[in-house]
C-alpha cells in the first residue's frame, strides 16, 4: 500500500510538471504577449521601451530558459506577481481556492446525489415508465451546455420567483451554481450507476441473498447498493476533475469570485504568472484529490491490492 | 470531513489540506455582503445608500499612468480629479485649476489652482501634487502608459503653492484638453509612500469617491468623499455624492447583469445583452441609456505591406463594396449607433460630417468591381482576403454583412474573430510581414481629442501599418498648431489624406461599452461627454 502511495505520488508530480510545460508553450502558441497587450493602444511607449520592459520580465529570453527560472522560482514557493497589478500570484489564487473548491465539493455532493438516486431507481425499475423518464432527462441533462443550464435557473429561480441572489460569492449565493453544475454531470453518473447495477442486480448472489428470505430493503442495500458502488465511487476522482473544469464556466456566468474566473481573465490579458500558477495549483488539486479517491476505492473495496 | 481526516494523516500542510480548512472557515460564513434596501415606489429621492454597478470586466489597475482601459478610467474618473474639464458640450472649462494661461508660443502653459481643496487622506492638494503627477508620468523609469499624451514637456515647475508651470520643448496643441481627461488624472504625492501597492490596494486622490477597498476580478468599493467641492465638472451638486457608497461589481455575462438588474441586485449595468433591448424598454422598472459622443470610431485599416493592400485601387474597391448604412440596420437596433464619416467622431474637436462627406466612398459596387477588374482580379480570379475583427456586442453581425456585401463584387472575405488584445498583437504582427494572406480589420478606438490620428498613424505608428513622410508632416501640424481655427484646418488635412489615400475607412460611433441600462428609482445618473458616467447628482427613490 505504501509503495503503491508512492509509486502514485511520484506519478502525480510528472503529471504536474507535464502539465506546467504544456501550459507554458501554450501560452506562448497564442498571439501577443502580456506587455504587447498592455501597451497596445497606448501610443506612449516607444518600441525601445516595450523592448526594456519585456527584458525586466524576462520575456525576451527563450521559452525554456523562462521556464527554468519559473519552476526555480516556484521551487522556492515562488509563483511570482501578476504583471498588471504587481500582486503575488499565489496570494489571489489562495483567496479564491475555496470558493472554487466549496463549488466543486458541493456540486459533487449534489452530483453524487441526484445521479445515484436516479440511477439506482432506473436500474432496479428498469424497462418501466420511470426508467425512460429518468434515461430520457439523462440524455439531456449531458447534451445542455453549462452555461445555458446556469442562465435557466437564473431566469426561473431569481428573476421569475426571487428565490436566489443572481451573483457574488457567498453562501447565499451557492444554491444556484452549485446546482447548474451538480446537475450537468448527475447525468452521466445516473448512467454509470444504472448500468452498474443492473450488472449487479443479475448476479448469483443476489438471487441466493432473496432465496435466503432476505427481506426486499436489505437485499438492495446490503448487496446490490454496496456492489454497485464500486464503479461509481471508482468515477469520483474523474467527477471531480469535471467540477473543477466546469467550474470555470459556471463561476463566469455567476460571477463567483473563484480561480477560474481569475484564470479567464488573465487568459485575455496574456498574464502569464497568473495563468501559470492557476494550472499549477489546478493541476495540485486535481491530482491530490484522484490520489486520496484512489486509497478511498481501496479501502471499500478489499479485492483490490496494490503492487 | 472525512477527506480531512485522511489528509492530515497522509499529507500533512498539503495545499489541499490548508484550503479544505479555509473552506471550513469560509463556509461558516464569515462573508461580508452589502445589502441594498429598496425603498417602496412612490417615496422620493433620498440622500445616503449605495449603488451597485455591474459591468462586464474589472479595472487592470487604478493608477492611471499603467492602464489606458475604459474599465479602468472610468475608475479614475470617480477617485481623482482633473485640472480641467469637459463641459456637457465637450467644451474645456476650469476644475481644479481655476485658470490656465497659454503662452503665446505656445511652449508654456501655466495653472491657478482652487485654494483649499484636499486629498482623501486630508492633506491639502498643491501645486507638488501636480508636479508630482506629470513628473511620474513623464518618468521613462516608471513606463506610464499616457506618456505621449503629455506631449513633450520639459520641465514641471512649482511657481508657488497655488501656481504650476508646464514648458514644452516645442508647442503641444493636445495638452490643454488632455488636463481635462481621466488620463490626466490628478493623483496624490502621498502615493508615493505606497510603493506597489499604489493603484493595487490604495490610491489617494480628490475625486468624489475614495476607494475602501479592491477585490481583484470581483468588486472595487468606493465611499463618498464628504469634503468634495464640484468646480468644473458638469453636475448640479456643488457638495458631496448623495450616495454613501458605490460598489462596483465584475459579472461578466451579459444575460446574468440583466438578471441581477431584473432582481434590483444591482441598480446599474453596462452593456445589456443588445437583443434584450426591447425587453428593457418595455419594463417599467428598467430605464435604458445611451451613451453619444463617446470619441469611439470604428473604422477598416489594411495591412499595406504586401500585396494587394499595398494597392490603393484594392483600398478603394473594399470601402466601394461595402453599404455601411444597409449593415448598421441588420446589426443595430433604431437610434443605438449612427454612421461616422471622418476618422474622429463626433464630439471631437475637428469632427466635421459636411467636409469628410466629400471624400467619402459611397455604396457603389460597379466601382469596386470595376477596380478589382484594372488589377486583374474577376469572376475566374476572386480577391482572397481576411477580415479581423474583435469580439463584442454585434461587432460579429457586422463584419458578417460585409462579408456579404464585399462577395458580391469579388472579394472573398474569410472573418477571423478574436479578443482585442489578441487582435492588437495580430494586426502589428500582420504588418510587420511582407509575405501571407492578404488581411485588414475593423478596429475602434477612443479619444478625446484629434490627437488620436497622431497616435495611430504618424510612424512607426499603433499598428506599424501605413506610413508616408507627407503624412508625417501633415500629423505633427495638428501637434504644433495651438491657435483653434489653425489647428482645425490642420486636422482636415489630415483626414483628407487618410480618406483620399484609403488608409482610414470610417464606419460607425459609439459602439463599445455605451448601452447602459439603470432601475427607475435611480435618479440623476448621467453619462457625460466621452462615455463618464458620473454619480454626482444621483439619489435613490
Amino acid at each position: 500500500m505504501t509503495r503503491y502511495f508512492i509509486k502514485r505520488l511520484l506519478g502525480g508530480l510528472f503529471t504536474i510538471w507535464i502539465t506546467t510545460i504544456a501550459v507554458t508553450l501554450l501560452i506562448h502558441l497564442v498571439p501577443g504577449d502580456p506587455v504587447q497587450i498592455m501597451y497596445a493602444q497606448s501610443q506612449s511607449t516607444t518600441p525601445e521601451q516595450i523592448e526594456q520592459i519585456r527584458r525586466n520580465l524576462g520575456l525576451d529570453r527563450p521559452i525554456y530558459e523562462q521556464y527554468i527560472m519559473y519552476m526555480g522560482r516556484v521551487l522556492q514557493g515562488d509563483l511570482g506577481t501578476t504583471i498588471r497589478g504587481n500582486q503575488p500570484v499565489l496570494d489571489l489564487l489562495l483567496v479564491r481556492l475555496p470558493n472554487t473548491l466549496l463549488l466543486a465539493v458541493t456540486s459533487l455532493i449534489i452530483t453524487m446525489v441526484v445521479g445515484v438516486t436516479a440511477g439506482f431507481f432506473a436500474a432496479y425499475k428498469r424497462g418501466t415508465w420511470i426508467d425512460s423518464t429518468l434515461m430520457t432527462g439523462a440524455i439531456l441533462g449531458i447534451s445542455v451546455p453549462n452555461f445555458w443550464l446556469g442562465l435557466m435557473l437564473i431566469s426561473i429561480f431569481s428573476v421569475r420567483l426571487g428565490w436566489f441572489p443572481v451573483s457574488g460569492t457567498n453562501l447565499n449565493n451557492l444554491v444556484l451554481p452549485a446546482l447548474t453544475l451538480g446537475l450537468a454531470n448527475a447525468a452521466s453518473v445516473s448512467r454509470l450507476t444504472r448500468s452498474s447495477m443492473l450488472d449487479v442486480l443479475s448476479q448469483d448472489y443476489m438471487r441466493t441473498a432473496r432465496a435466503k428470505g432476505l427481506a426486499e430493503t436489505l437485499v438492495l442495500s446490503r448487496h446490490a447498493f454496496r456492489n454497485g458502488m464500486i464503479n461509481v465511487v471508482n468515477m469520483l476522482g474523474l467527477q471531480f476533475t469535471y467540477m473543477m473544469g466546469g467550474a470555470i464556466v459556471v463561476e463566469n456566468v455567476f460571477a463567483w469570485n473563484g480561480i477560474g474566473r481569475l484564470a479567464i481573465q488573465s487568459i485575455f490579458q496574456r498574464d502569464y504568472p497568473t495563468i501559470q500558477g492557476f494550472i499549477l495549483i489546478f493541476a495540485t488539486v486535481v491530482v491530490i484529490v484522484s490520489i486520496v479517491l484512489d486509497l478511498l476505492y481501496a479501502w471499500i473495496d478489499p479485492r483490490i491490492t496494490y503492487h | 470531513m472525512f477527506w480531512q481526516f485522511k489528509l492530515r494523516k497522509k499529507t500533512a500542510r498539503s495545499l489541499l489540506g490548508a484550503a479544505l480548512t479555509a473552506l471550513l472557515v469560509s463556509a461558516c460564513g464569515n462573508n461580508q455582503q452589502t445589502t441594498t434596501t429598496s425603498p417602496s415606489p412612490g417615496t422620493t429621492a433620498t440622500e445616503g445608500g449605495t449603488l451597485i454597478w455591474a459591468r462586464y470586466g474589472d479595472a487592470d489597475s487604478l493608477d492611471p499612468h499603467r492602464t489606458t482601459t475604459t474599465l479602468s478610467w472610468q475608475i479614475f474618473d470617480q477617485i481623482y480629479d482633473t485640472l480641467l474639464a469637459f463641459d456637457d458640450n465637450g467644451e474645456i472649462v476650469p476644475n481644479l485649476a481655476r485658470e490656465w494661461q497659454v503662452s503665446d508660443d505656445g511652449t508654456e502653459v501655466t495653472f491657478v489652482l482652487n485654494e483649499g481643496i484636499t486629498c482623501h487622506d486630508g492633506t491639502p492638494f498643491d501645486a507638488n501634487d501636480v508636479k508630482y503627477t506629470a513628473d511620474r508620468a513623464i518618468d521613462s523609469q516608471n513606463p506610464s502608459v499616457t506618456r505621449g499624451a503629455w506631449g513633450p514637456i520639459e520641465t514641471v515647475d512649482v511657481v508657488d503653492p497655488q501656481t504650476v508651470r508646464f514648458r514644452f520643448q516645442s508647442p503641444f496643441a493636445a495638452f490643454v484638453s488632455f488636463m481635462a481627461d481621466p488620463f490626466a488624472s490628478m493623483i496624490c504625492d502621498s502615493n508615493q509612500e505606497l510603493g506597489n501597492q499604489f493603484g493595487v490596494s490604495q490610491a489617494v486622490g480628490t475625486g468624489t469617491w475614495q476607494l475602501v477597498s479592491w477585490t481583484r476580478g470581483d468588486e472595487i468599493v468606493l465611499d463618498k468623499n464628504p469634503d468634495y467641492v464640484r468646480y468644473g465638472r458638469p453636475v448640479q451638486n456643488e457638495g458631496a455624492a448623495y450616495l454613501d457608497r458605490l460598489v462596483v461589481r465584475q459579472i461578466p455575462e451579459a444575460q446574468t447583469r440583466l438578471a441581477g438588474l431584473q432582481t434590483g441586485e444591482v441598480q446599474l449595468i453596462v452593456n445589456p445583452p443588445l437583443d434584450d433591448l426591447d425587453a428593457i424598454r418595455g419594463d417599467s422598472n428598467l430605464e435604458l441609456h445611451v451613451a453619444e459622443n463617446t470619441g469611439q470610431n470604428f473604422f477598416f485599416e489594411f495591412t499595406v505591406s504586401r500585396p494587394p493592400f499595398n494597392d490603393i485601387r484594392a483600398r478603394q474597391a473594399v470601402a466601394h463594396a461595402i453599404d455601411v448604412d444597409a449593415a448598421l440596420r441588420v446589426a443595430f437596433d433604431e437610434g443605438l449607433v449612427e454612421r461616422e464619416r471622418c476618422p474622429i467622431s463626433r464630439g471631437v474637436f475637428g469632427n466635421d460630417q459636411e467636409f469628410c462627406g466629400q471624400y467619402s466612398y459611397e455604396h457603389n459596387p460597379d466601382r469596386a468591381r470595376q477596380l478589382l477588374a484594372e488589377m486583374g482580379y474577376g469572376a475566374n480570379r476572386p480577391m482572397e482576403v481576411i477580415l479581423m475583427t474583435s469580439t463584442g456586442d454585434n461587432r460579429e453581425r457586422m463584419v458578417q454583412v460585409f462579408q456579404s456585401q464585399l462577395a458580391q463584387v469579388g472579394i472573398n472575405a474569410k472573418i477571423e474573430t478574436m479578443d482585442i488584445g489578441t487582435l492588437n498583437a495580430r494586426v502589428k504582427q500582420e504588418n510587420e510581414r511582407n509575405t501571407g494572406i492578404s488581411t485588414f480589420d475593423m478596429m475602434d478606438w477612443a479619444w478625446f481629442d484629434p490627437d488620436i490620428l497622431y497616435q495611430l498613424w504618424h510612424s512607426p505608428g499603433a499598428y506599424s501599418g501605413y506610413q508616408s513622410p507627407e503624412l508625417d508632416a501633415l500629423l505633427e501640424r495638428t501637434r504644433t498648431t495651438v491657435d483653434a481655427t489653425q489647428r482645425r484646418e490642420a486636422v482636415n488635412d489630415v483626414m483628407e489624406y487618410l480618406l483620399m489615400n484609403a488608409v482610414h475607412i470610417p464606419l460607425y460611433t459609439p459602439g463599445s461599452l455605451w448601452v447602459y441600462a439603470t432601475r427607475t428609482q435611480v435618479q440623476g445618473f448621467k453619462i457625460g461627454p466621452f462615455n463618464r458616467p458620473v454619480f454626482n447628482d444621483v439619489r435613490l427613490q
